[in-house]
């Protein structure tokens, strides 16, 4: 996804290389974000706390091999920090409700392009909802090692250097994170001709 | 063949991320197994089904970091004014004592600042026991209540003399004025007296003249409304007697009246007057 070189040159001050650092992680630091919270201002908010961190702490990053992991502990600890909070105000953001074809909706500033068709892409964001709320139901820590593993790409031991937990600590919640979700799919009657149908 | 692999070993297995050897091992172990195969292939199909959720495009905005922060000059930095700002007030303070002539002692662990001359201790506060502070209580109180005797005293006797000197001034002063009055009094009793007697005889001759007078046409009229009673009463039983000798002389009429008829029917009817007497 990136070159060492890329991250030197991020290192040692280069504006140029830093601005296309945050080009390239944005994007999976946001969804990072926004399955956690099922929230896009919270997401966005994350995800600008933590490219500013990166650019202020980045020089202290001594080994560039271990750059994935630095970044998603910062992104997983704005995370726990935003749900401390929203814990202890318990506020209810406007966009905890569906967003559904809502004129105001977020969901129209961002593209995503991947189908002409109206209709099928309405199913879509249905299912993707319905799905996204599945994931809401998990524990905080399962949740954030399933996204890391399952939607984030990360290989364990990088979810565990990212978290700061042993490697079987992130397995076990692994399992029963999926456990779980097999659960809450049975419960809210998710089978695959379902998503046959909805795809 | 105890070989169980763990939960995290299957996890590991369904993210392939075992190495080969690893990877056999539990193969074998599931095709022993078909209970635990199949609960991983549900865990897979899980997989596959929240696979379903895709990606959220998003554009990265642009992310402002302050930059000038880092460049901030030593100088401008907080702790930096802060420890100036200290050095600086010191400095003042030895410039100052230096100009006005600084005195800094250090003894019997008291340090002393001063910018004119050390006061010079005075010896005599340390040398100066419980004792002697003890006695220089007790000669100054001492001292004290002699001075008090001594004006309590003068003062007294002043009191008395003033006292004296006003008793006798207004004894003499009353004594005048009570042998002046005395003096004066005797004529102006008698003058009183006469004065006095002479009202009261010439309010009583009037009140006896006038009490005289009503008491005489008092009973004057006493007289006459006893008489006009008098006279009512009389001609009231006159009247009285006058109806009563009416009444008299009517039933006396009337009587006679009858006595007549009867008389009268007995002389014309003698006979039949004897029969109903004999019927009896």
């Amino acid at each position: 996804m990136h070159s060492d070189a890329l991250l030197e040159r991020a290192r040692q001050g280069d504006k140029n290389a830093q601005g296309k650092l945050v080009q390239l992680w944005y994007k999976r630091i946001y969804n990072f974000s926004y399955k956690f919270f099922f929230d896009h201002d919270l997401a966005m908010e994350v995800s600008q706390k933590t490219f500013i961190s990166m650019h202020r702490n980045l020089i202290g990053l001594q080994d560039v091999a271990r750059f994935k992991s630095w970044l998603y502990t910062i992104a997983v600890n704005y995370c726990r920090e935003e749900l401390r909070k929203r814990k202890t105000t318990r506020s209810v953001s406007l966009n905890d409700f569906p967003a559904g074809e809502d004129e105001v909706s977020y969901r129209w500033e961002t593209s995503s392009g991947r189908s002409d068709n109206p209709e099928k892409q309405f199913r879509h964001t249905e299912l993707s909802d319905l799905l996204q709320q599945c994931l809401m139901e998990l524990s905080a820590e399962q949740r954030e090692v399933v996204i890391m593993k399952e939607y984030e790409g990360l290989k364990f031991r990088e979810i565990a250097d990212a978290l700061q937990v042993s490697e079987n600590t992130v397995k076990s919640r692994m399992y029963y994170g999926l456990d779980g979700l097999k659960k809450i799919l049975e419960k809210k009657n998710i089978t695959k001709e379902a998503l046959g149908y909805e795809l | 063949m105890n070989y169980k692999p763990d939960e995290g070993t299957l996890m590991a297995y369904l993210y392939g991320e075992l190495d080969a050897a690893e990877t056999e091992r539990v193969e074998q172990y599931l095709q022993q197994h078909p209970q635990v195969q199949e609960q991983l292939h549900q865990l897979s199909t899980v997989r596959k089904r929240m696979g379903a959720l895709n990606d959220v495009e998003v554009i990265a905005p642009p992310v402002f970091v302050d930059h000038e922060q880092r460049s901030i000059p030593f100088w401008k930095e907080g702790y930096f004014k802060i420890t100036m700002g200290i050095a600086a007030s010191f400095l003042f303070l030895l410039i100052a004592a230096r100009l006005i002539g600084p005195e800094v002692t250090y003894s019997n662990g008291e340090l002393r600042i001063s910018f004119n001359d050390t006061p010079k201790k005075t010896t005599q506060e340390q040398l100066l026991t419980t004792n002697e502070v003890q006695q220089m209580i007790n000669s100054s109180l001492v001292k004290n209540n002699e001075t008090i005797a001594a004006n309590w005293e003068e003062s007294n006797q002043k009191i008395q003399e003033s006292l004296q000197r006003n008793l006798n001034t207004n004894s003499a002063r009353i004594d005048k004025l009570v042998s002046g009055v005395s003096a004066a009094s005797q004529d102006q009793v008698r003058t009183f007296v006469a004065g006095m007697q002479e009202e009261n005889l010439k309010l009583m001759k009037d009140y006896f003249q006038l009490s005289a007078k009503d008491q005489q046409v008092y009973v004057e009229n006493l007289l006459v409304d006893f008489t006009k009673y008098l006279h009512e009463q009389r001609k009231q039983d006159l009247m009285l007697f006058q109806t009563r000798m009416n009444s008299i002389e009517k039933n006396t009429d009337q009587f006679k009246q009858e006595t007549e008829q009867i008389l009268a029917s007995i002389i014309s009817n003698p006979e039949g007057t004897i029969r109903k007497v004999n019927n009896y």
